[in-house]
Protein backbone atom coordinates (compact mmCIF):
# COMPACT_ATOMS: atom_id res chain seq x y z
CA UNK A 1 0.00 0.00 0.00
CA UNK A 2 1.49 3.29 -1.08
CA UNK A 3 1.94 6.21 1.26
CA UNK A 4 -0.60 8.41 -0.51
CA UNK A 5 -3.21 5.64 -0.33
CA UNK A 6 -2.73 5.44 3.44
CA UNK A 7 -3.24 9.18 3.74
CA UNK A 8 -6.29 9.03 1.47
CA UNK A 9 -7.92 6.32 3.58
CA UNK A 10 -7.26 8.35 6.72
CA UNK A 11 -8.75 11.47 5.11
CA UNK A 12 -11.91 9.57 4.18
CA UNK A 13 -12.25 8.07 7.67
CA UNK A 14 -11.60 11.37 9.44
CA UNK A 15 -13.96 13.23 7.09
CA UNK A 16 -16.75 10.78 7.94
CA UNK A 17 -15.92 11.24 11.61
CA UNK A 18 -16.30 14.98 11.13
CA UNK A 19 -19.66 14.42 9.44
CA UNK A 20 -20.70 12.32 12.44
CA UNK A 21 -19.76 15.09 14.91
CA UNK A 22 -21.57 17.54 12.63
CA UNK A 23 -24.68 15.42 13.11
CA UNK A 24 -24.78 15.32 16.90
CA UNK A 25 -23.51 18.86 17.25
CA UNK A 26 -26.49 20.16 15.30
CA UNK A 27 -29.37 17.94 16.46
CA UNK A 28 -30.31 20.63 18.93
CA UNK A 29 -30.72 23.26 16.23
CA UNK A 30 -33.84 21.58 15.00
CA UNK A 31 -35.04 19.54 17.95
CA UNK A 32 -34.08 21.34 21.18
CA UNK A 33 -37.32 23.32 21.23
CA UNK A 34 -39.60 20.34 20.58
CA UNK A 35 -37.79 18.32 23.23
CA UNK A 36 -37.90 20.96 25.94
CA UNK A 37 -41.58 21.79 25.39
CA UNK A 38 -42.47 18.10 25.40
CA UNK A 39 -43.95 18.22 21.90
CA UNK A 40 -41.84 15.14 21.18
CA UNK A 41 -40.24 12.62 23.51
CA UNK A 42 -36.45 13.10 23.41
CA UNK A 43 -35.72 9.77 21.71
CA UNK A 44 -38.50 10.25 19.16
CA UNK A 45 -37.24 13.72 18.34
CA UNK A 46 -33.67 12.70 17.58
CA UNK A 47 -34.89 9.69 15.61
CA UNK A 48 -37.13 11.89 13.46
CA UNK A 49 -34.33 14.36 12.94
CA UNK A 50 -31.91 11.57 12.01
CA UNK A 51 -34.27 10.13 9.40
CA UNK A 52 -34.85 13.58 7.88
CA UNK A 53 -31.11 14.28 7.81
CA UNK A 54 -30.59 10.97 6.02
CA UNK A 55 -33.28 11.77 3.47
CA UNK A 56 -31.97 15.32 3.08
CA UNK A 57 -28.42 14.14 2.48
CA UNK A 58 -29.53 11.70 -0.22
CA UNK A 59 -31.51 14.49 -1.85
CA UNK A 60 -28.34 16.43 -2.53
CA UNK A 61 -28.22 15.29 -6.13
CA UNK A 62 -26.20 18.27 -7.23
CA UNK A 63 -23.28 18.63 -4.85
CA UNK A 64 -20.91 21.57 -5.04
CA UNK A 65 -17.36 20.23 -5.16
CA UNK A 66 -15.96 23.68 -4.54
CA UNK A 67 -16.70 23.72 -0.82
CA UNK A 68 -13.13 24.56 0.24
CA UNK A 69 -12.90 27.44 -2.24
CA UNK A 70 -14.83 29.66 0.12
CA UNK A 71 -11.85 29.91 2.44
CA UNK A 72 -8.70 28.30 1.03
CA UNK A 73 -6.93 28.10 -2.31
CA UNK A 74 -6.39 24.41 -2.98
CA UNK A 75 -8.90 23.95 -5.80
CA UNK A 76 -9.59 25.89 -8.97
CA UNK A 77 -13.04 27.24 -9.76
CA UNK A 78 -14.14 24.04 -11.54
CA UNK A 79 -13.50 22.02 -8.39
CA UNK A 80 -10.34 20.35 -9.68
CA UNK A 81 -7.46 20.31 -7.20
CA UNK A 82 -4.63 22.70 -8.06
CA UNK A 83 -1.91 20.85 -9.90
CA UNK A 84 0.94 22.24 -7.79
CA UNK A 85 -0.26 20.21 -4.77
CA UNK A 86 -0.57 16.94 -6.63
CA UNK A 87 2.97 15.62 -6.32
CA UNK A 88 3.43 12.27 -4.54
CA UNK A 89 -0.06 11.10 -5.36
CA UNK A 90 -1.65 14.28 -4.02
CA UNK A 91 -0.07 13.97 -0.57
CA UNK A 92 0.49 17.74 -0.01
CA UNK A 93 -3.17 18.49 -0.58
CA UNK A 94 -4.36 15.45 1.36
CA UNK A 95 -2.29 16.46 4.38
CA UNK A 96 -3.82 19.95 4.40
CA UNK A 97 -7.33 18.51 4.22
CA UNK A 98 -6.58 15.94 6.93
CA UNK A 99 -5.13 18.57 9.27
CA UNK A 100 -8.10 20.83 8.63
CA UNK A 101 -10.55 18.04 9.46
CA UNK A 102 -8.67 17.20 12.66
CA UNK A 103 -8.94 20.85 13.72
CA UNK A 104 -12.67 20.86 13.00
CA UNK A 105 -13.38 17.65 14.91
CA UNK A 106 -11.27 18.65 17.91
CA UNK A 107 -13.19 21.90 18.31
CA UNK A 108 -16.57 20.24 17.72
CA UNK A 109 -15.87 17.70 20.46
CA UNK A 110 -14.63 20.27 22.95
CA UNK A 111 -17.65 22.54 22.48
CA UNK A 112 -19.93 19.50 22.74
CA UNK A 113 -18.28 18.55 26.03
CA UNK A 114 -18.94 22.07 27.31
CA UNK A 115 -22.51 21.96 25.96
CA UNK A 116 -21.94 24.92 23.68
CA UNK A 117 -23.69 25.12 20.32
CA UNK A 118 -20.94 26.35 18.01
CA UNK A 119 -20.98 26.24 14.24
CA UNK A 120 -19.71 23.01 12.66
CA UNK A 121 -19.06 24.76 9.38
CA UNK A 122 -16.94 27.38 11.14
CA UNK A 123 -15.00 24.58 12.81
CA UNK A 124 -14.36 22.92 9.44
CA UNK A 125 -13.45 26.18 7.74
CA UNK A 126 -11.26 27.20 10.67
CA UNK A 127 -9.37 23.92 10.56
CA UNK A 128 -8.82 24.26 6.80
CA UNK A 129 -7.68 27.87 7.13
CA UNK A 130 -5.16 26.94 9.82
CA UNK A 131 -3.84 23.99 7.83
CA UNK A 132 -3.60 26.14 4.70
CA UNK A 133 -1.71 28.90 6.51
CA UNK A 134 0.69 26.32 7.92
CA UNK A 135 1.14 24.44 4.66
CA UNK A 136 0.91 27.19 2.06
CA UNK A 137 1.45 30.46 3.90
CA UNK A 138 -0.94 33.40 4.31
CA UNK A 139 -1.52 33.50 0.57
CA UNK A 140 -3.12 30.03 0.73
CA UNK A 141 -6.21 31.54 2.32
CA UNK A 142 -9.01 33.23 0.38
CA UNK A 143 -9.47 36.15 2.77
CA UNK A 144 -11.59 38.57 0.80
CA UNK A 145 -12.99 36.61 -2.12
CA UNK A 146 -13.22 37.53 -5.77
CA UNK A 147 -15.17 40.77 -5.42
CA UNK A 148 -18.05 39.42 -7.53
CA UNK A 149 -20.15 37.83 -4.81
CA UNK A 150 -20.15 37.16 -1.09
CA UNK A 151 -16.95 35.15 -0.88
CA UNK A 152 -13.79 34.49 1.09
CA UNK A 153 -13.35 34.33 4.83
CA UNK A 154 -14.94 37.75 5.18
CA UNK A 155 -17.93 37.16 2.91
CA UNK A 156 -18.66 33.49 3.61
CA UNK A 157 -17.79 33.31 7.28
CA UNK A 158 -17.40 36.58 9.17
CA UNK A 159 -20.22 38.71 7.76
CA UNK A 160 -22.92 35.98 7.77
CA UNK A 161 -21.90 35.06 11.32
CA UNK A 162 -22.43 38.64 12.43
CA UNK A 163 -25.72 39.07 10.61
CA UNK A 164 -27.60 35.78 10.76
CA UNK A 165 -28.09 35.47 14.55
CA UNK A 166 -29.31 39.06 14.76
CA UNK A 167 -31.78 38.63 11.90
CA UNK A 168 -32.97 35.33 13.37
CA UNK A 169 -33.46 36.87 16.80
CA UNK A 170 -35.47 39.76 15.34
CA UNK A 171 -37.74 37.53 13.29
CA UNK A 172 -38.31 35.07 16.12
CA UNK A 173 -38.98 37.87 18.62
CA UNK A 174 -41.54 39.41 16.27
CA UNK A 175 -43.17 36.02 15.61
CA UNK A 176 -43.33 35.17 19.30
CA UNK A 177 -44.79 38.52 20.21
CA UNK A 178 -47.50 38.24 17.55
CA UNK A 179 -48.41 34.66 18.47
CA UNK A 180 -48.85 35.53 22.14
CA UNK A 181 -50.78 38.68 21.25
CA UNK A 182 -53.11 36.83 18.89
CA UNK A 183 -53.83 33.82 21.05
CA UNK A 184 -54.23 35.72 24.30
CA UNK A 185 -57.17 34.30 26.19
CA UNK A 186 -57.61 31.26 23.97
CA UNK A 187 -58.24 28.07 25.92
CA UNK A 188 -55.26 25.82 26.34
CA UNK A 189 -56.84 22.81 24.69
CA UNK A 190 -56.72 24.70 21.39
CA UNK A 191 -53.27 26.25 21.72
CA UNK A 192 -51.45 23.21 23.08
CA UNK A 193 -52.33 20.78 20.32
CA UNK A 194 -52.03 23.36 17.55
CA UNK A 195 -48.62 24.62 18.54
CA UNK A 196 -47.40 21.12 19.17
CA UNK A 197 -47.99 20.15 15.55
CA UNK A 198 -46.67 23.49 14.35
CA UNK A 199 -43.44 22.88 16.20
CA UNK A 200 -42.96 19.35 14.92
CA UNK A 201 -43.57 20.42 11.33
CA UNK A 202 -41.18 23.39 11.39
CA UNK A 203 -38.51 21.43 13.26
CA UNK A 204 -38.75 18.75 10.58
CA UNK A 205 -38.19 21.34 7.86
CA UNK A 206 -35.07 22.55 9.65
CA UNK A 207 -33.78 18.96 9.94
CA UNK A 208 -34.33 18.28 6.27
CA UNK A 209 -32.61 21.51 5.24
CA UNK A 210 -29.73 20.62 7.55
CA UNK A 211 -29.29 17.25 5.85
CA UNK A 212 -29.13 18.79 2.38
CA UNK A 213 -26.79 21.59 3.43
CA UNK A 214 -24.31 20.07 5.82
CA UNK A 215 -23.74 16.55 4.53
CA UNK A 216 -22.74 18.14 1.21
CA UNK A 217 -19.71 19.73 2.78
CA UNK A 218 -18.21 16.40 3.73
CA UNK A 219 -19.16 14.90 0.37
CA UNK A 220 -17.27 17.74 -1.30
CA UNK A 221 -14.20 17.27 0.90
CA UNK A 222 -13.99 13.50 0.37
CA UNK A 223 -14.46 13.87 -3.37
CA UNK A 224 -11.71 16.51 -3.45
CA UNK A 225 -9.39 14.02 -1.74
CA UNK A 226 -10.32 11.36 -4.32
CA UNK A 227 -9.66 13.81 -7.14
CA UNK A 228 -6.31 14.81 -5.68
CA UNK A 229 -5.14 11.22 -5.37
CA UNK A 230 -6.38 10.32 -8.83
CA UNK A 231 -9.15 7.93 -7.71
CA UNK A 232 -11.89 10.01 -9.26
CA UNK A 233 -11.83 12.34 -12.22
CA UNK A 234 -15.28 13.82 -12.64
CA UNK A 235 -15.58 17.32 -11.14
CA UNK A 236 -19.31 17.38 -11.81
CA UNK A 237 -20.46 14.54 -9.59
CA UNK A 238 -19.82 12.64 -6.38
CA UNK A 239 -19.30 8.87 -6.23
CA UNK A 240 -22.40 7.17 -4.90
CA UNK A 241 -20.58 5.43 -2.05
CA UNK A 242 -19.35 8.83 -0.83
CA UNK A 243 -22.87 10.17 -0.80
CA UNK A 244 -24.21 7.09 0.98
CA UNK A 245 -21.45 7.07 3.61
CA UNK A 246 -21.85 10.79 4.34
CA UNK A 247 -25.62 10.49 4.59
CA UNK A 248 -25.31 7.59 7.02
CA UNK A 249 -22.59 9.30 9.07
CA UNK A 250 -24.55 12.53 9.60
CA UNK A 251 -27.75 10.62 10.36
CA UNK A 252 -25.97 8.35 12.85
CA UNK A 253 -24.49 11.41 14.54
CA UNK A 254 -27.89 13.06 14.73
CA UNK A 255 -29.40 9.88 16.14
CA UNK A 256 -26.77 9.84 18.92
CA UNK A 257 -28.37 13.05 20.10
CA UNK A 258 -25.80 15.56 21.26
CA UNK A 259 -27.82 15.91 24.47
CA UNK A 260 -25.47 18.38 26.12
CA UNK A 261 -26.10 20.93 23.39
CA UNK A 262 -29.82 20.18 23.17
CA UNK A 263 -30.05 20.87 26.89
CA UNK A 264 -28.28 24.23 26.60
CA UNK A 265 -30.46 25.32 23.70
CA UNK A 266 -33.75 24.04 25.03
CA UNK A 267 -33.40 24.71 28.74
CA UNK A 268 -30.35 26.86 29.36
CA UNK A 269 -30.75 29.85 27.12
CA UNK A 270 -34.49 30.42 27.51
CA UNK A 271 -37.27 28.45 29.17
CA UNK A 272 -39.35 27.64 26.12
CA UNK A 273 -43.11 27.17 25.80
CA UNK A 274 -44.66 25.63 22.71
CA UNK A 275 -45.69 28.88 20.98
CA UNK A 276 -42.09 30.02 21.34
CA UNK A 277 -40.87 26.72 19.92
CA UNK A 278 -43.03 27.25 16.87
CA UNK A 279 -41.83 30.83 16.43
CA UNK A 280 -38.18 29.80 16.80
CA UNK A 281 -38.30 26.95 14.29
CA UNK A 282 -40.34 28.93 11.74
CA UNK A 283 -37.85 31.75 11.94
CA UNK A 284 -34.94 29.32 11.56
CA UNK A 285 -36.52 27.50 8.63
CA UNK A 286 -37.41 30.71 6.78
CA UNK A 287 -33.99 32.27 7.29
CA UNK A 288 -32.03 29.13 6.40
CA UNK A 289 -33.99 28.68 3.18
CA UNK A 290 -33.95 32.38 2.26
CA UNK A 291 -30.23 32.82 2.80
CA UNK A 292 -29.26 29.68 0.91
CA UNK A 293 -31.47 30.95 -1.92
CA UNK A 294 -29.66 34.30 -1.89
CA UNK A 295 -26.18 32.80 -1.72
CA UNK A 296 -25.49 33.79 1.86
CA UNK A 297 -23.48 30.98 3.43
CA UNK A 298 -25.26 30.07 6.60
CA UNK A 299 -24.54 28.40 9.83
CA UNK A 300 -27.62 26.51 11.00
CA UNK A 301 -26.31 26.84 14.53
CA UNK A 302 -26.10 30.61 14.49
CA UNK A 303 -29.58 30.92 13.03
CA UNK A 304 -31.15 28.45 15.45
CA UNK A 305 -29.49 29.98 18.50
CA UNK A 306 -30.46 33.48 17.40
CA UNK A 307 -34.06 32.36 16.93
CA UNK A 308 -34.29 30.74 20.36
CA UNK A 309 -32.83 33.86 21.96
CA UNK A 310 -35.35 35.94 20.02
CA UNK A 311 -38.30 33.98 21.41
CA UNK A 312 -37.05 34.88 24.87
CA UNK A 313 -37.06 38.56 23.93
CA UNK A 314 -40.47 38.42 22.26
CA UNK A 315 -42.50 36.75 25.00
CA UNK A 316 -43.60 39.15 27.67
CA UNK A 317 -42.14 38.05 30.97
CA UNK A 318 -39.75 35.47 29.52
CA UNK A 319 -36.22 35.38 30.82
CA UNK A 320 -33.10 35.10 28.71
CA UNK A 321 -30.07 33.76 30.56
CA UNK A 322 -27.51 36.22 29.31
CA UNK A 323 -24.65 34.39 31.01
CA UNK A 324 -25.38 31.38 28.83
CA UNK A 325 -25.77 33.61 25.77
CA UNK A 326 -22.45 35.24 26.60
CA UNK A 327 -20.68 31.90 26.83
CA UNK A 328 -22.08 30.95 23.43
CA UNK A 329 -20.95 34.21 21.94
CA UNK A 330 -17.42 33.64 23.19
CA UNK A 331 -17.49 30.14 21.71
CA UNK A 332 -18.63 31.51 18.34
CA UNK A 333 -15.86 34.10 18.20
CA UNK A 334 -13.23 31.59 19.28
CA UNK A 335 -14.40 28.74 17.00
CA UNK A 336 -12.60 29.80 13.84
CA UNK A 337 -9.23 30.80 15.34
CA UNK A 338 -9.22 27.83 17.74
CA UNK A 339 -9.96 25.28 15.02
CA UNK A 340 -7.39 27.06 12.86
CA UNK A 341 -4.77 26.74 15.59
CA UNK A 342 -5.41 23.01 15.93
CA UNK A 343 -5.42 22.62 12.15
CA UNK A 344 -2.10 24.44 11.83
CA UNK A 345 -0.46 22.53 14.69
CA UNK A 346 -1.69 19.26 13.21
CA UNK A 347 -0.23 20.12 9.82
CA UNK A 348 3.17 21.04 11.31
CA UNK A 349 3.29 17.82 13.28
CA UNK A 350 2.28 15.70 10.29
CA UNK A 351 4.78 17.52 8.09
CA UNK A 352 7.55 17.08 10.64
CA UNK A 353 7.04 13.32 10.81
CA UNK A 354 6.53 13.24 7.07
CA UNK A 355 3.76 11.95 4.79
CA UNK A 356 2.24 8.62 5.77
CA UNK A 357 3.76 8.40 9.23
CA UNK A 358 2.65 11.96 10.03
CA UNK A 359 -0.89 11.27 8.88
CA UNK A 360 -1.13 8.12 10.98
CA UNK A 361 0.29 9.93 14.01
CA UNK A 362 -2.13 12.88 13.90
CA UNK A 363 -5.08 10.56 13.37
CA UNK A 364 -4.04 8.53 16.41
CA UNK A 365 -3.71 11.73 18.43
CA UNK A 366 -7.21 12.72 17.36
CA UNK A 367 -8.59 9.35 18.42
CA UNK A 368 -6.88 9.72 21.81
CA UNK A 369 -8.25 13.23 22.28
CA UNK A 370 -11.74 12.10 21.30
CA UNK A 371 -11.59 9.16 23.68
CA UNK A 372 -10.41 11.48 26.45
CA UNK A 373 -13.30 13.88 25.95
CA UNK A 374 -15.77 11.01 25.68
CA UNK A 375 -14.49 9.63 28.96
CA UNK A 376 -14.69 13.08 30.57
CA UNK A 377 -18.27 13.46 29.36
CA UNK A 378 -19.27 10.26 31.10
CA UNK A 379 -18.50 11.78 34.48
CA UNK A 380 -21.46 14.07 34.05
CA UNK A 381 -23.65 12.33 31.53
CA UNK A 382 -26.47 14.14 29.83
CA UNK A 383 -28.95 12.01 27.95
CA UNK A 384 -32.59 11.54 27.12
CA UNK A 385 -33.26 10.90 30.82
CA UNK A 386 -32.13 14.26 32.17
CA UNK A 387 -32.04 16.59 29.18
CA UNK A 388 -35.04 18.53 30.46
CA UNK A 389 -34.05 18.77 34.13
CA UNK A 390 -34.20 22.19 35.75
CA UNK A 391 -31.38 24.49 34.77
CA UNK A 392 -29.26 25.92 37.55
CA UNK A 393 -27.07 28.95 37.08
CA UNK A 394 -24.35 29.67 37.86
CA UNK A 395 -23.37 26.05 38.30
CA UNK A 396 -21.28 24.42 35.65
CA UNK A 397 -22.84 24.22 32.19
CA UNK A 398 -23.92 20.66 32.74
CA UNK A 399 -25.22 19.67 36.17
CA UNK A 400 -24.40 16.23 37.45
CA UNK A 401 -26.98 13.57 36.77
CA UNK A 402 -28.90 12.23 39.69
CA UNK B 1 -14.66 45.52 0.32
CA UNK B 2 -17.44 44.67 -2.12
CA UNK B 3 -18.41 41.99 0.37
CA UNK B 4 -20.13 44.51 2.62
CA UNK B 5 -22.36 45.63 -0.23
CA UNK B 6 -23.30 42.05 -1.14
CA UNK B 7 -23.93 41.21 2.49
CA UNK B 8 -26.21 44.20 2.84
CA UNK B 9 -28.16 43.35 -0.33
CA UNK B 10 -28.64 39.72 0.68
CA UNK B 11 -29.21 40.69 4.32
CA UNK B 12 -32.22 42.91 3.91
CA UNK B 13 -33.86 40.38 1.59
CA UNK B 14 -33.34 37.69 4.22
CA UNK B 15 -34.94 40.00 6.77
CA UNK B 16 -37.88 40.60 4.47
CA UNK B 17 -38.50 36.92 3.71
CA UNK B 18 -37.85 36.09 7.36
CA UNK B 19 -40.48 38.53 8.58
CA UNK B 20 -42.99 37.47 5.93
CA UNK B 21 -42.62 33.70 6.23
CA UNK B 22 -40.74 33.17 9.50
CA UNK B 23 -42.90 35.47 11.60
CA UNK B 24 -45.91 36.04 9.33
CA UNK B 25 -46.87 32.40 8.82
CA UNK B 26 -46.79 31.55 12.54
CA UNK B 27 -48.97 34.59 13.12
CA UNK B 28 -51.45 33.36 10.50
CA UNK B 29 -51.32 29.98 12.20
CA UNK B 30 -52.10 31.67 15.50
CA UNK B 31 -55.07 33.43 13.91
CA UNK B 32 -56.21 30.01 12.71
CA UNK B 33 -56.06 28.61 16.22
CA UNK B 34 -57.90 31.59 17.59
CA UNK B 35 -60.59 31.15 14.91
CA UNK B 36 -60.93 27.51 15.81
CA UNK B 37 -61.46 28.47 19.44
CA UNK B 38 -63.96 31.09 18.34
CA UNK B 39 -65.78 28.48 16.27
CA UNK B 40 -66.06 26.28 19.33
CA UNK B 41 -67.75 29.22 21.02
CA UNK B 42 -68.23 30.02 24.67
CA UNK B 43 -65.75 28.60 27.08
CA UNK B 44 -62.99 28.26 24.47
CA UNK B 45 -61.94 31.85 24.87
CA UNK B 46 -61.73 33.53 28.24
CA UNK B 47 -62.20 36.87 26.53
CA UNK B 48 -65.77 35.84 25.72
CA UNK B 49 -68.02 38.48 27.27
CA UNK B 50 -70.23 37.35 30.06
CA UNK B 51 -68.15 34.22 30.71
CA UNK B 52 -70.80 32.08 29.08
CA UNK B 53 -71.72 28.85 30.77
CA UNK B 54 -71.74 25.53 29.04
CA UNK B 55 -71.36 24.89 25.33
CA UNK B 56 -72.42 27.88 23.31
CA UNK B 57 -73.67 27.67 19.75
CA UNK B 58 -70.99 26.77 17.19
CA UNK B 59 -69.91 29.56 14.91
CA UNK B 60 -69.32 28.35 11.34
CA UNK B 61 -67.51 31.58 10.39
CA UNK B 62 -64.72 30.65 12.77
CA UNK B 63 -64.30 27.25 11.16
CA UNK B 64 -64.09 28.78 7.69
CA UNK B 65 -61.58 31.39 8.79
CA UNK B 66 -59.48 28.72 10.53
CA UNK B 67 -59.56 26.66 7.34
CA UNK B 68 -58.29 29.58 5.27
CA UNK B 69 -55.49 30.31 7.75
CA UNK B 70 -54.31 26.71 7.91
CA UNK B 71 -54.42 26.50 4.12
CA UNK B 72 -52.14 29.54 3.84
CA UNK B 73 -49.73 27.94 6.31
CA UNK B 74 -49.73 24.61 4.44
CA UNK B 75 -48.99 26.41 1.16
CA UNK B 76 -46.06 28.14 2.87
CA UNK B 77 -44.69 24.84 4.15
CA UNK B 78 -45.08 23.16 0.75
CA UNK B 79 -43.20 26.07 -0.81
CA UNK B 80 -40.37 25.61 1.68
CA UNK B 81 -40.30 21.88 1.07
CA UNK B 82 -40.26 22.40 -2.71
CA UNK B 83 -37.34 24.74 -2.25
CA UNK B 84 -35.31 22.15 -0.33
CA UNK B 85 -36.12 19.38 -2.80
CA UNK B 86 -35.54 21.59 -5.85
CA UNK B 87 -32.12 22.79 -4.78
CA UNK B 88 -31.11 19.19 -4.18
CA UNK B 89 -32.00 18.34 -7.76
CA UNK B 90 -30.20 21.34 -9.26
CA UNK B 91 -33.36 23.38 -9.80
CA UNK B 92 -34.42 26.58 -8.16
CA UNK B 93 -37.66 28.34 -7.40
CA UNK B 94 -38.16 31.45 -9.50
CA UNK B 95 -40.59 34.07 -8.20
CA UNK B 96 -40.00 36.41 -11.16
CA UNK B 97 -43.39 35.86 -12.73
CA UNK B 98 -45.26 36.21 -9.47
CA UNK B 99 -46.10 32.51 -9.41
CA UNK B 100 -43.30 30.28 -8.11
CA UNK B 101 -41.98 28.14 -10.92
CA UNK B 102 -39.13 25.65 -11.09
CA UNK B 103 -36.22 26.52 -13.35
CA UNK B 104 -32.75 25.10 -13.85
CA UNK B 105 -30.13 26.57 -11.59
CA UNK B 106 -28.11 29.25 -13.33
Amino acid sequence: MSESLVILLLVVAVALAFDFTNGFHDTGNAMATSISTGALAPRTAVMLSAVLNLVGAFLSIEVALTVTNAVVEIQDSSGAPRSEYLTDGGSPLLLIVLAGLVGGIAWNLLTWLLGLPSSSSHALFGGLIGAAIAGLGWGGVNWLGNGKELDGVLGKVVLPALMSPVIAALVAALGTWMIYRITRGVAERFTERGFRWGQITTASLVSLAHGTNDAQKTMGVITLALLASGHWSDTASVPFWVKACCAIAIAAGTWLGGWRIIRTLGKGLVEIESPQGLAAESSSAAIILASSHLGMALSTTHVATGSILGTGLGRPGAQVRWRVAGRMLVAWVVTLPAAAAVGAATWYLADLLGGGLGAVAVTLLLVLAAAGMWWRAHHEPVGAHNVNDDWHEPSRPVPAAA
Amino acid sequence: MENFGFAFTAGWQVVLIGVLLGAGLPAVFAVGIRSLAYAGGGSATTSDPGGSEGPAAARPLGTVLAGVCFLVVVVGIVLGLTFILASGFGKELDFGSGIPTLTDKS
